[in-house]
């Protein structure tokens, strides 16, 4: 090449780099809003679909009630994706949202921004909050996120079932719970099971929330211990092999949910029919009457141990809780944001909306719940002293694989719910290992 | 040998080019060098940067704990001691290494059985190498997909044909003792691809050592062992090293297999489809424990390093190239 080309073919370089740094400047200065003095707080949410429509309603109704914030929503069902933004110096969002059970291991790793301050500097007391919910959202004392709607488990039961097994009501009690399970069982003549008197959507939740109904805690008195081998946890497995699996028979039971539909779907084994009872949470009214419109079903207390009445009323929460990342570049927009979200009016749009509970204890009674069917039961559930959640902790995903494992082990015969629980115990151990 | 003297040539003779300038010689290697890494830089920078610098970096990470949140800080061998008694992490190890074992010499045996039976000079041979070849284009997520359907026992196929040959119809997807094998069985239908490569290695095979064989008197067998096998056997070797890599880190297979009804990931029935690169996925973005996962990947690389050396080292007793 000569030297002469060399000089060109460097010039129509530096041409064109120049061309692109402008067009990257030009790009930049209209993308940060710099025309006006409204701060642009990006909110990147999980929800999809017809959650994200309702969210994107109320962002809209935000933005149009002052004028110094912007609020850009933007459906993102990336975890990973959420992860890796909040590990640079500068994050792409301010806003988004997660589940409380992974608040501790990211408050103790400094990706979420503490909201003591803001909250201060806002006069925004929690104390209306549920206080299961609270206890998701705070590690060492301080809170790290909020939540904007939570969940709760209750049992749902079909009601022909009931009828053709002569069962006049749902149960009361763990021991009628166990005798209805035995009468709605099903099995045909060559020893296969047609119905199961209680099934599980999913393993994990049904069972620990059994266990806080057998009076155990999964995570010791000072709610930051692992306690799988608790005496509670251990009742709620046994009653759950005595009166299911090893009563039918692992191998069959796994057998038979093999040939379960998709959950939720109109194959879903509770709306066709193939179980009878369920523990699960407050979208089912909402997921049923679109899946299973026809479907004759009602909605009770998960049933305590009769020899413990002071245990009724038990059960799990779980709550999707907004945060703002350590390296949101608009910390104070995007917590003025988090306050519109979670204030009564936008929590009950937004809850409605989904057909989820709100996280505030004076929404509870809000009479334009009353247009879901049977939302009443999980709504005043959450008034009972009774209801529990999994502690946030910096070993929580860990645990809960933990713990899944266990119990399908469990479920299948490999092993009995006490050895399982101290082989979880014992994973326990090394959980504050690097 | 010896530097040319200046007196050799005398002032009026014609000196050789190379001897005359060596001034520009050596600038014209230093341009052409030059314009060779230019050219070659963004390779070379990408190379270090990349891949050179990750993997240097995980080394250090791996005698650290470090959540990719916080400065790493240094804990010496703990995280190979921790591994060390880490049940969950035995576990995968045993799972990938059954895979391994048992899936390298089945997908041997099988891709090299299909490819002979595709070199027969049958009617309509590109069909059915199409068709065989046909699972390898598909994408892996629609194959486990399409797994889970076929090996659900309640109304998979795969029980329905066994049933019908009055063997035993597993619980696939449900039983700790046959994940494992549901997984190996997935992987195998996507032998495609070392069947064409044998394929092509079993037409290179020249004809005339068939024929002067069967002249000899040497039958199917005879002329398979001395003839095709040696032939072949560098293709072997390319097939081993590949498939042992392969499945000393197979991922997605069991990772669709293991999948809940709610979408999560779990490692199936009594951990039976927890492979290495699973287990080291959930310790690096689950748990957050890169400086575990970083350790987990070192050990990998290493035991990947040695198989191979193990395979390249005996490889001299039973590898033949260009007839020796």
């Amino acid at each position: 090449m000569s030297r002469r080309s060399l000089y060109r073919a460097t010039v129509a370089l530096a041409g064109t780099a120049g061309v692109v740094l402008l067009a990257a400047g030009c790009a930049s200065s209209s993308g940060g809003g710099a025309s006006d003095a409204r701060t642009t707080v990006t909110f990147d949410y999980l929800w999809t679909g017809a959650e994200a429509a309702s969210l994107q309603q109320i962002i809209k109704q935000f933005n149009a009630s002052q004028k110094q914030i912007t609020v850009v929503g933007i459906s993102n069902p990336d975890s990973q994706k959420q992860l890796a933004s909040m590990s640079s110096s500068s994050g792409s969002f301010d806003i988004s949202d997660n589940f409380g059970n992974n608040v501790g291991a990211w408050a103790s790793k400094g990706i979420l921004a503490p909201l003591g301050s803001y909250m201060q500097a806002a006069d925004m007391s929690t104390s209306d909050f549920v206080p299961a919910a609270m206890n998701q959202v705070t590690y060492q004392g301080q809170v790290y996120s909020l939540p904007i709607a939570v969940h709760d488990f209750e049992l749902l039961y079909n009601k022909k079932e009931f009828a053709a097994a002569g069962i006049a009501g749902p149960p009361t009690t763990t021991q009628q719970l166990a005798a209805d399970i035995g009468k709605l069982t099903k099995v045909n003549s060559s020893g296969q099971i047609t119905q199961l008197g209680l099934g599980n959507p999913d393993t994990e939740t049904t069972l620990t929330t059994l266990g806080y109904v057998f009076g155990g805690t999964w995570d010791g008195q000072d709610n930051r211990t692992p306690s799988p081998q608790d005496a509670g946890d251990v009742a709620a497995l046994n009653f759950y092999t005595q009166n299911i699996t090893d009563k039918y028979g692992a191998a069959k039971v796994a057998k038979f949910t093999a040939g379960w539909g998709q959950y939720g779907s109109p194959q879903d084994p509770f709306y066709t029919g193939k179980v009878a009872m369920v523990i699960d949470g407050e979208w089912q009214p909402v997921m049923a009457k679109g899946s299973a419109p026809n479907l004759d079903w009602g909605v009770a207390d998960i049933p305590y141990p009769a020899a413990d009445p002071n245990l009724a009323g038990a059960t799990q929460l779980t709550a999707s809780t907004l945060f703002i990342p350590a390296n949101a570049p608009h910390k104070q927009a995007a917590f003025t944001f988090m306050k519109y979200l979670t204030s009564p009016a936008a929590m009950l749009k937004f809850t409605l909306a989904l057909g989820n509970l709100p996280a505030r204890k004076s929404l509870l009674d809000n009479p334009a719940y009353a247009s879901i069917p049977d939302f009443s039961v999980w709504l005043q559930a959450l008034k009972s002293t009774n209801v529990h959640s999994l502690a946030s902790q910096p070993y929580s995903a860990q645990y809960s694989t933990d713990l899944t494992t266990a119990f399908n082990s469990v479920l299948l015969g490999s092993v009995s719910p006490a050895t399982g629980m101290a082989q979880v115990a014992s994973q326990a151990k090394a959980y504050g290992a690097p | 040998m010896a530097r040319p003297d200046r007196m050799a040539y005398p002032d009026h003779a014609v000196r050789p080019a190379r001897a005359a300038r060596p001034g520009r010689r050596s600038r014209a290697r230093r341009s052409q060098l030059l314009w060779g890494l230019a050219f070659a830089s963004p390779w070379l920078i990408g190379g270090a940067v990349f891949i050179a610098y990750p993997i240097g970096v995980s080394a250090y990470y791996s005698l650290t704990n470090f959540n990719l949140f916080q400065s790493p800080q240094f804990v010496g061998l703990a995280n190979y001691r921790a591994m060390a008694a880490d049940p969950v992490f035995w576990k995968s190890l045993e799972n990938t290494l059954y895979l391994t074992v048992t899936g390298v010499v089945l997908t041997l045996v099988l891709s090299l059985g299909a490819a002979l039976i595709l070199n027969l000079p049958v009617r309509g041979q590109p069909l059915f190498r199409a068709l065989l070849y046909l699972p390898t284009i598909v994408p892996v997520v629609v194959t486990g997909y399409l797994w889970r359907w076929l090996m659900n026992v309640q109304y998979g196929w795969v029980d329905r044909i066994l049933g019908l040959l009055h063997l035993p119809q597993p619980d696939w997807l449900e039983s700790p003792t046959w994940g494992t094998p549901a997984v190996l069985l997935m992987t195998l239908w996507t032998i495609g691809g070392p069947t064409i490569i044998y394929l092509a290695a079993l037409k290179n095979v020249p004809r005339e050592l068939y024929e002067a064989a069967t002249v000899d008197g040497a039958g199917p067998i005879a002329r398979f062992r001395h003839i095709t096998w040696p032939v072949i056997s560098p293709v072997t070797l390319f097939q081993v090293i590949v498939s042992v890599i392969a499945y000393l880190q197979i991922f997605t297979q069991p990772y669709l297999l293991a999948q809940t009804h709610l979408n999560a990931s779990t490692g199936g029935p009594g951990n039976s489809m927890l492979t290495y690169s699973i287990y080291l996925f959930e310790n690096a973005f689950v748990y957050l424990k890169m400086g575990y996962a970083s350790a987990m990947a070192w050990v990998l690389f290493l035991v990947t390093m040695a198989v191979t050396a193990v395979v390249l080292v005996t490889s001299r007793r039973w590898v033949h190239h260009d007839g020796r």
